[in-house]
């Protein structure tokens, strides 16, 4: 019951918001870190979208 | 090295002519830098660890800095492996402003790298005399500035451009101008290397920097782009764009290992090479001003430690007893004297960055 319990939990925090998923994982100033990194490089995809086409 | 492989291609198959455009070759500078370090950086984190060669902490800093001492450091080595590469790979070679660029910031890294290299994997903790460090610093510095002297062709390439004011320039003479460029590669580089006490805290200001030096360099370049803002025009300078986006790249990419808590540190080799690159950077694209502005956290942090320094020794010999103006030197010590948390002063810091980097930027328009 308690094994199920816990697999519950780990479940519901894996699937939920993928900050969350990554906070257990790693500090999370880190975590925003990374998440800001990311956005940036999606920014610099949609601007380069300007000139490649 | 592509540029050429693509010209000679383009012959052929005209597709390949698009490899001609600076701005494309800077976004492939920037994806390519950003992915040798994100596949490097691993890897290289675990061979520094693996080696224990990893930062000592100051004994007289912050008490909740004891715990980073062993983070590997020598990271930079990793961003200035990326941006030489990248830029080889993405730059004209026929350019001789990538050239001064590059020998720059591999001269200034060679300098922090034999540093870093005495103070970790020798353990003498003084690694190389303050006086060696300076010593080589100015004679890279002094040698671009004559070459950029002898290579320059306009009065307008050597002339000191003050941002906001359209015709305000003053004509600097040899000597002035070599003083300049000493003064601002040399001067840049010490300030970002005392900006990097904090996870994070130098390489992206840094980044924001070099974007913000990348158009500067993409205007200077453009003939069109140049006489419609008024900025001098520097034929060949446009190249450094893609250098300027290497950096952001690499610099990008190390962030992710260096945010708080780091994983590495980039040490003297990245931060001292990096502040010399911006600088280098400016002083061709003729922006020194515009750097001071934009790089307004690395004077202020060169600025506390001078005053802090200089007002010490003034009460100290005047008074018998050394005062301080701020709790802590680096001007980000003092802010987490005053109880801000390590992630809180970074973060502002980069906040100050990002708006004198858009004032910075504004003086393309407003003048």
């Amino acid at each position: 019951m308690r094994a199920e319990a816990a697999m519950k939990k780990r479940a519901t925090s894996a699937l939920g918001e993928t900050h969350v998923g990554a906070a257990n994982v790693m500090a999370t100033p880190d975590a925003n870190v990374r998440f800001w990194i990311i956005t940036m490089l999606l920014v610099l995809i949609s601007l380069a979208t300007l000139k490649l086409r | 090295m592509l540029l050429a492989l693509a010209q000679w291609l383009a012959q052929d198959v005209r597709t390949f002519s698009v490899f001609n455009y600076i701005t494309l070759r800077a976004l492939m500078a920037a994806m390519t830098s950003l992915m040798i370090s994100f596949m490097v950086g691993p890897w290289m984190i675990r061979k520094l660890t693996s080696m224990k060669i990893g930062q000592s902490v100051r004994s007289d800093g912050p008490q909740t800095h004891l715990v980073k001492a062993g983070t590997p450091t020598m990271g930079g080595a990793l961003i200035l492996t990326s941006v030489a590469i990248s830029t080889l790979l993405w730059g004209d070679l026929h350019n001789a402003y990538v050239w001064v660029v590059l020998f720059t910031t591999l001269g200034v890294g060679a300098v922090g790298w034999v540093d870093d290299y005495r103070k970790v994997v020798h353990r003498n903790p003084d690694g190389l005399s303050a006086r060696a460090k300076m010593f080589w610093q100015s004679l890279i510095a002094l040698a671009v500035g004559f070459f950029l002297w002898q290579h320059a062709s306009l009065p307008a390439h050597t002339e000191l451009i003050v941002p906001f004011f359209k015709h305000l320039v003053f004509p600097l003479g040899a000597f002035g101008f070599i003083l300049l460029v000493y003064l601002v590669i040399v001067g840049s580089s010490n300030a970002v290397n005392l900006t990097d006490g904090l996870d994070g805290l130098a390489i992206m200001p840094t980044v924001m920097v070099a974007s913000a030096l990348a158009i500067f360099a993409y205007v200077a370049g453009h003939a069109e782009f140049s006489k419609y803002l008024g900025e001098p025009s520097i034929p060949g300078a446009g190249e450094l764009a893609v250098f300027c986006a290497a950096i952001a790249g690499a610099g990008l990419a190390f962030l992710w290992f260096n945010a708080y808590p780091a994983e590495v540190f980039m040490g003297d080799v990245g931060a001292l090479a990096l502040g010399a690159a911006l600088g280098a950077v400016a002083v061709i694209v003729r922006q020194e001003l515009v750097l001071f502005i934009m790089g307004g956290v690395f004077v202020l942090e060169a600025v506390s430690v001078m005053l802090q320094v200089s007002y010490f020794k003034y009460t100290k010999r005047r008074y018998g007893i050394g005062k301080r103006i701020l709790l802590m030197a680096p001007l980000h010590h003092h802010f987490e004297q005053k109880g801000w948390k390590e992630t809180q002063v970074v973060v502002r810091f980069w906040i100050i960055t990002m708006l004198l980097v858009l004032i910075g930027l504004a003086t393309l328009k407003l003048r």
